[in-house]
């Protein structure tokens, strides 16, 4: 069901570059918008991501799903995300592998489920409901976490990898996750790349954190780490030529301090395997 | 443990309504001996609070800008206490933060509640659905004027303020020095040109009259708010023809 599509390298869009996104085309190749940021009907966000549409494409990215619930999925929610869907034509929809809502009561967080067969039926099913619903393919981020369960009997790309086989899903590969997750729950980052079946695999995250002394915070508030991008080397090797979006969502900077980071993942890119063809514009 | 039985505990935890000290968390958890479990779970403690403390304070920047750093934390961690977030939109947490601090009121800024209420509608204005707005001459086709009725811009609102809400608005957006909180009622219109968004404070009359329009009243009955004016059809009439100039009306429907 899920197919990678060639988009290059691209940053989220936030509100701080707006004006810019109004007045120009920026040089980057597609952009990513936080999907519950554009569900309003009417004013300043929506118009900005329809002109933008215009000139590149848009991946709506979901940090409200909450996949993992035990809740019911939020009828409100997917009519949003339907009706945003229909309107954005985005070239991928994603979300990420967590819950964030328990009895009703939603905690805005990316919270970590256990890896357990149980979780893997309950995901795949909400995953199925959701594809259905908007009549594509969902990519599922792996969360950066600070603790895992004891119940769990499966590793996170395996998981992931199962729920894939089992609804058609696709991978959105934060590469700055596995680095964060890996640090703090004590597995080996490689390990979690090898255990990833490549077609899987929809585009990648990269983002900065920040070092808390006894774990790292995935913060997104500065420039990539380095060991965040020997990873995205070892991703490119496995993966190929894989689509890279720059996440940087707190003291974010002018618009040419984005648009440089992601230049740099183009350049890694082109490091690893070769400069890219031409894309049309 | 249940997947249901593991998210029921993480939410107490994370919320602070279980303590980290909780019997079953070393049986749910793993931690290390570099960093125990429950340290794990404080920071979704600590980022939970902080999120929604952030929410809040994107929506009431002046409020927040007004009461400083500790005290609008203060506020609003006992306000997210009692209303935790029940929507998938973080922008809607503040919904009742209005409610809560005319039932939790500031001792000596009794205007606080209507600063937010400000604040919040300002807020559902930006997100309104836009659409589009008639001039006067949509009267013309109407038949019968008293009995026309006017359907408003998906963006109009008008509050009904105990204080002068705006005018403290006013000072904490251009810097100006804050006056003592005047208990003066005050109806408020909302509106939004293009992506900007504008309020300001009405006549009483005229604010009944708007409210009456928002309620989908004949003209006839609008009109009638402005009835204790010395030339009542020249205050409608004058108040009516801004509302057209201002792009507040969306269309006019005949009456029945």
């Amino acid at each position: 069901m899920f197919q990678r599509l060639d988009l290059g390298h691209g940053i989220g869009l936030r509100t701080q570059h707006f004006a810019r996104f109004l007045a120009e085309r920026p040089p980057v190749d597609w952009v990513e918008a936080v999907t519950e940021n554009f569900m309003a009907d009417g004013g300043r966000p929506i118009a900005v991501l329809e002109k933008v549409r215009r000139d590149m494409p848009v991946v709506l990215h979901g940090v409200s799903l909450s996949i993992g619930s035990v809740d019911p999925i939020s009828v409100e929610y997917l009519d949003d995300l339907e009706r945003l869907v229909r309107r954005i034509e985005p070239a991928l929809v994603s979300d990420h592998l967590c819950w964030g809502s328990h009895r009703g009561q939603y905690l805005h967080d990316l919270l970590p489920l256990p890896y357990t067969e149980e979780a893997l039926d309950h995901v795949a099913g909400r995953v199925s409901t959701v594809q259905e619903r908007i009549g594509r393919a969902l990519l599922l981020e792996n969360p950066s976490a600070y603790v895992s369960f004891r119940d769990s009997t499966m590793t996170e790309w395996e998981f992931l990898s199962a729920l894939c086989r089992r609804t058609g899903c696709g991978i959105l590969l934060d590469v700055n996750n596995v680095h964060v997750s890996a640090r703090n729950l004590g597995f080996d980052p490689v390990a979690y790349l090898d255990g990833i079946d490549p077609e899987h695999v929809g585009y990648f995250h990269l983002a900065g954190h920040g070092d808390r002394g006894r774990y790292l915070l995935d913060t997104h508030d500065g420039v990539v780490a380095a060991a965040v991008w020997d990873l995205y080397r070892e991703a490119l090797r496995r993966f190929g030529r894989v689509p890279s979006l720059l996440e940087w969502d707190d003291r974010i900077p002018p618009l040419e301090e984005v648009v440089a980071e992601s230049l740099r993942a183009a350049a890694i890119e082109a490091e690893e395997l070769g400069p890219a063809l031409r894309r049309a514009s | 443990m249940t997947l249901a039985e593991t998210q029921e505990l993480f939410r107490g935890l994370v919320t602070g309504e279980l303590p980290l000290e909780d019997d079953r968390l070393a049986g749910c958890f793993r931690g290390s001996g570099e960093l125990p479990a429950p340290e794990r779970l404080a920071i979704y403690r600590s980022m939970y609070a902080a999120r929604l403390v952030d929410g809040l304070r994107e929506t009431f920047p002046a409020l927040a800008g007004f009461l400083g750093e500790e005290r609008f934390e203060a506020l609003a961690r006992d306000y997210v206490a009692a209303h935790p977030s029940e929507h998938h939109d973080v922008g809607r947490i503040g919904r009742l933060l209005p409610a809560f601090l005319r039932t939790h009121p500031d001792p000596d800024r009794p205007d606080l509640a209507d600063l937010a209420e400000l604040e919040w509608t300002r807020n559902e204005v930006f997100f309104a659905p836009d659409g589009p707005v008639v001039g006067p001459e949509a009267l013309a086709g109407a038949g019968d004027v008293a009995a026309a009725r006017l359907r408003m811009a998906g963006s109009l609102r008008v509050a009904s303020l105990a204080h002068d809400a705006a005018a403290l608005w006013r000072c904490l957006e251009s810097g100006a020095p804050v006056d003592p909180p005047a208990a003066v009622p005050t109806p408020v219109a909302f509106w939004r040109r293009g992506f900007d968004v504008l309020h300001c404070p009405l006549p009483r009359e005229e604010g009944e009259a708007l409210r009456a329009a928002l309620h989908g009243e004949p003209l006839g009955s609008i009109c009638a708010a402005f009835g204790d004016r010395p030339d009542p059809a020249a205050a409608a009439h004058a108040a009516i023809s801004s509302w057209f100039l201002e792009g507040w009306v969306a269309a006019v429907r005949a009456g029945a």
